[in-house]
């Protein structure tokens, strides 16, 4: 199956740009990484099973071209984090602290716990996104977890 | 309010507070007008990258860097190609799944009389025009030239498949033996001993 691009855009940008964030945490690429992330899905010929297949693979591409953009000699970083956590309108201290915190996070654990998270996807899902064990997914969860121990409320299950 | 809640919270924030809204109709025609300077690229690369469009010197890196169009299994896609001092080259571009992938070559070429020299842009070109085989997961082969795209799974007698290539008047013979490397000549099938 393919989707049109309006619809995707539509269903998509939001997720595609807060994972996107998550791991390069600079605005600007954020938004380079989704645009990007839709061309290659205009570009390509790929079929799809269904939307949650389809999903998943823009989230995939979402990631690795975050990382690539931050990873590149090229980056703008035009915001710092710091400059960017100060402007962005959370409601109260709980919430600054909360992204403050997982701002901090090494990126291998940030992507997992956004993925949980925010998308409220299971580990064999996390996993088949970021293309690593499940073993893997569920070990940078809980370390994740740990370092956010001070801002996360609820019990590690 | 949970953990995921608070969590979805603070990130519909970030997002609504940084993301750039596209628009498809917007949005396509840049994607086209981007495809279509795609293909201006690709005939300045099938010109042996003579001309001073798109080429730069890239300080971080080095050397000469530009933009190519390179065949990846059958279809044309962008890539980041920089020549070292040397000769040396490296070439990157983006996968399918959005990751980068970057291959690397090229080095000394020695001449007749023993001396040695980086290879020239054109000898880089035909390098990275060359045929490629991909043995896949389902257990079929193919090979991929320009935007040819041959399975060859069935053509393999005691290990070893010769296909004849033709991209315009240019014409290869390719030589594949199963698992074991590959080796094309412009004048006859290469000799399986003759390689790997």
């Amino acid at each position: 199956m393919r989707q049109s691009l309006e619809e995707l855009i539509e269903l998509h940008q939001k997720s595609l740009y807060a994972a996107a964030f998550s791991v390069c945490r600079n605005i600007d690429d954020a938004n380079d990484a989704v645009q990007d992330t839709f061309i290659q899905y205009y570009t390509s010929k790929k079929q799809f099973h269904d939307g949650e297949h389809l999903k998943a693979w823009l989230l995939r591409v979402a990631i690795n071209r975050a990382k690539d953009i931050s990873g590149s000699f090229w980056k703008r970083n035009r915001i710092s984090i710091e400059d960017c956590t100060n402007e962005l309108p959370f409601e109260n201290r709980e919430e600054h602290a909360l992204f403050e915190e997982v701002m901090k996070l090494p990126e291998k654990y940030r992507e997992v716990i956004h993925l949980y998270y925010y998308e409220d996807l299971s580990a064999k899902e996390i996993a088949r996104i970021l293309r690593i064990t499940e073993g893997s997914v569920k070990m940078r969860l809980s370390r994740g977890r740990s370092f956010l121990r001070d801002v996360l409320k609820e019990e590690e299950s | 309010m949970t953990d995921k809640e608070r969590y979805q919270k603070v990130f519909d924030t970030v997002s609504s507070f940084g993301m750039e809204h596209l628009e498809a109709d917007k949005f396509m025609k840049k994607t086209k007008k981007h495809a279509y300077m795609g293909t201006a690229a690709a005939i300045a690369a099938a010109l042996l990258i003579a001309g001073s469009t798109g080429v730069a010197y890239a300080a971080n890196v080095g050397g000469i860097q530009r933009t190519i169009q390179l065949w990846i299994h059958g279809d044309q896609t962008d890539a980041e190609l920089v020549i070292g001092e040397n000769g040396e080259y490296n070439v990157t571009w983006q996968k399918e799944d959005g990751s980068a992938q970057t291959i690397g070559g090229g080095g000394i070429a020695i001449e007749a009389d023993g001396t040695e020299r980086p290879l020239t842009d054109e000898e880089i070109m035909e390098e990275l025009y060359m045929p490629e085989v991909e043995y896949k997961d389902d257990g079929t082969v193919w090979v991929y030239y320009y935007d040819q795209e041959i399975e060859i799974t069935d053509m393999f007698e005691d290990g070893i498949c010769r296909v004849k290539l033709i991209n315009g008047n240019d014409t290869l013979y390719m030589t594949v033996k199963y698992d074991n490397g590959y080796s094309v000549s412009r004048d006859k099938y290469p000799d399986p001993d003759s390689f790997n």
